[in-house]
């Protein structure tokens, strides 16, 4: 996708990949046969960014025919390179400027508290993206509204457009800064499966606190000459690059291989 | 016009059950029986204008109707990223209502100024802005604001601006006739609460026999280009009065529509000019100082109800946009 779409961001998806694979294969109350249900968890990808890895694993989990993969990036595509909710209407929220999404997720679940509503809302947003004050803003209401239906799962790879976070951040522990903000946090390792099914497993982690997962992932996870390089978060990959980390992922694009089938 | 608000509000929310209200931490005292009525429907979300905007589109994507409250120079700068993209892209009917707007607050000094919010507001696509002149204007047009599909934006004053009678009624997006002109061939329009004090010129105009057309435009976005036109039928001039920066305000509207016709009434503007209000003036002594009171707004009419005033409309026309006392 990142190829034929001629955008990267690699970096940034390929991170998050496992995490989002975690939460659409059994834990997320979402349907395809009925995406708008009153009862579904709200999920908002807050790092769109990264929309390649969302808009892969919806369709590999059925929310859209594969072959919309192969529109990616292109012009009036449902796929563009930000998520766009009037371009993907399953979608809960637009990205593409990051410290949106948790406010969003706090707004929405007070008002499904309101209705008697139990359903649940996640948002998955980058390292980079709690820079933003408006992150810390939600964060002290979803802790004084006690909304322990929320959970936030950063994605930490720990590179930014053109730093490292931890640097930015002065070398702090974002699971301290959200346990200070009053919200029940734990860090894992957000490419070990076994490690954020457990975690997801033990969500509400304390009653009437709002959840935070900090997931420690590689930038790039899975292919090897992108895995933790700056570099890569905005690089769009040549034919040779893409060959060579599709082979060493022993995959090929979803879309693709529906075409030739 | 605050009271006034706040009555507005309780009615919509005794008639609407999904209406909820959210503040930044204002309003002290002012929602106390919002707040008794309605319990769990008044949220304040604390210092933190961003989070009050996200929250507020959150619950609109949920079928709520937010209306969010702070001063308006916090409401409309401040979370402006918020608005643009949780509101003006997402398409939501979240009103945001800046109290205070304008140079309500000019005593308090310029971090209390909001000379911009309209046309902060104004630059987002889908955003209706509404500046209402008196207690009345407020309270017809909330309950409009909430049957909008996408987000609006409420400039209200403070407590105790006189109210005014007018026949017409008070409609969003049209513009409101206030005084019929009596022999005169120029008008004089507003926004906002500076209305009463353009009504407050006429009566210093009573002597002598001026009476333009009045009419008060408390939609600024979007503009009633259709009063416009049937304007430009009758007048020659159209004094805009606004308690705003001249870019992105009403005068600046009324100068495209105009722009963009071969033809049309010169227009002349009194308000503040593009620059910062230091010394921290009492309202009324800013308005004199910055040539747009009730004194000046006579004299103005005066100098545009003289024939001679007539001829080279356009030559003078540009010396006349602002009303930069120097």
């Amino acid at each position: 996708m990142a190829y034929d779409g001629r955008e990267g961001h690699l970096s940034s998806a390929l991170s998050c990949t496992d995490l989002l694979v975690a939460l659409y294969n059994g834990w997320l109350n979402v349907s395809p046969d009925d995406p708008k249900s009153a009862n579904r968890d709200r999920f908002y990808f807050s790092k769109g960014h990264a929309c390649t890895a969302l808009y892969a694993t919806l369709a590999d989990a059925g929310f859209m025919p594969k072959q919309t993969l192969a529109s990616y990036g292109k012009t009036d595509s449902p796929l563009p390179n930000h998520s766009c909710r009037h371009a993907l209407p399953i979608l809960e929220n637009s990205a593409g400027s990051l410290g949106h999404g948790l406010g969003l997720a706090t707004g929405a679940l007070y008002g499904l508290r309101l209705d008697n509503n139990p359903s649940r809302a996640v948002v998955l947003m980058s390292d980079g993206e709690c820079n933003e004050g408006s992150v810390w803003e939600a964060a002290m209401f979803a802790a004084a509204q006690k909304l322990d239906r929320l959970l936030a799962i950063v994605d930490n790879n720990g590179l930014q457009a053109v730093g490292r976070s931890d640097v930015l951040m002065g070398h702090t522990s974002l699971e301290e800064k959200f346990r200070a903000f009053g919200w029940s946090a734990r860090t894992i390792n957000g490419n070990n499966m076994t490690e954020i099914c457990d975690a997801l497993a033990a969500v509400p982690f304390a009653p009437g606190r709002p959840c935070a997962i900090i997931a420690k992932t590689v930038g790039g996870s899975g292919v090897k000459f992108m895995e933790d390089q700056v570099l890569w978060h905005y690089r769009t990959p040549s034919e040779e690059e893409m060959k060579r980390a599709l082979a060493e992922l022993g995959e090929s694009p979803l879309h693709k291989e529906l075409t030739h089938a | 016009m605050r009271k006034a608000f706040a009555e507005a509000l309780l009615q919509a929310a005794e008639k609407d059950p999904r209406v909820i209200f959210l503040t930044g931490d204002l309003g002290f005292g002012t929602f106390d029986a919002f707040q008794a009525r309605f319990g769990p429907r008044y949220v304040n979300v604390g210092v933190a204008e961003a989070q009050l905007v996200c929250a507020a589109a959150g619950l609109a994507l949920e079928g709520w109707r937010p209306i969010i409250y702070s001063i308006a120079s916090f409401a409309t700068g401040r979370p402006f990223e918020q608005i643009r993209i949780s509101l003006g892209y997402a398409g939501v009917p979240v009103v945001v209502i800046g109290a205070g707007g304008g140079y309500t607050y000019a005593s308090s000094g310029v971090t209390h100024h909001a000379g911009e919010d309209l046309g902060l507001m104004s630059l987002i696509p889908g955003m209706t802005v509404v500046a209402p002149g008196d207690p009345n204007e407020v309270a017809q047009l909330l309950p409009q604001l909430l049957k909008l599909s996408g987000p609006s934006y409420l400039r209200v004053g403070k407590y105790g601006e006189p109210a005014y009678q007018a026949d017409d009624a008070v409609v969003l997006g049209r513009a409101r006739l206030l005084r019929e002109g009596d022999r005169a061939d120029f008008a004089v329009v507003s926004t906002g609460q500076i209305a009463s004090v353009v009504l407050d010129a006429m009566e210093l105009l009573k002597p002598d026999g001026i009476a333009p057309t009045v009419m008060q435009f408390h939609t600024v976005q979007p503009l009633d280009t259709a009063a416009l036109d049937a304007l430009a039928d009758k007048v020659h001039t159209i004094i805009v009065v606004e308690e705003h920066l001249p870019v992105g305000g009403l005068a600046a509207g009324i100068s495209t529509w105009r722009a963009a016709r071969s033809d049309g009434p010169r227009i002349v503007r009194l308000g503040p000019p593009h620059a910062l209000v230091l010394g921290n003036p009492t309202v009324p002594e800013m308005r004199k100082r910055l040539g747009f009171d009730a004194a000046a707004i006579a004299a103005m009419c005066r100098t545009i109800g003289r024939p001679a005033a007539r001829g080279g409309i356009l030559s003078t026309a540009n010396a006349r946009l602002t009303s930069d006392p120097t």
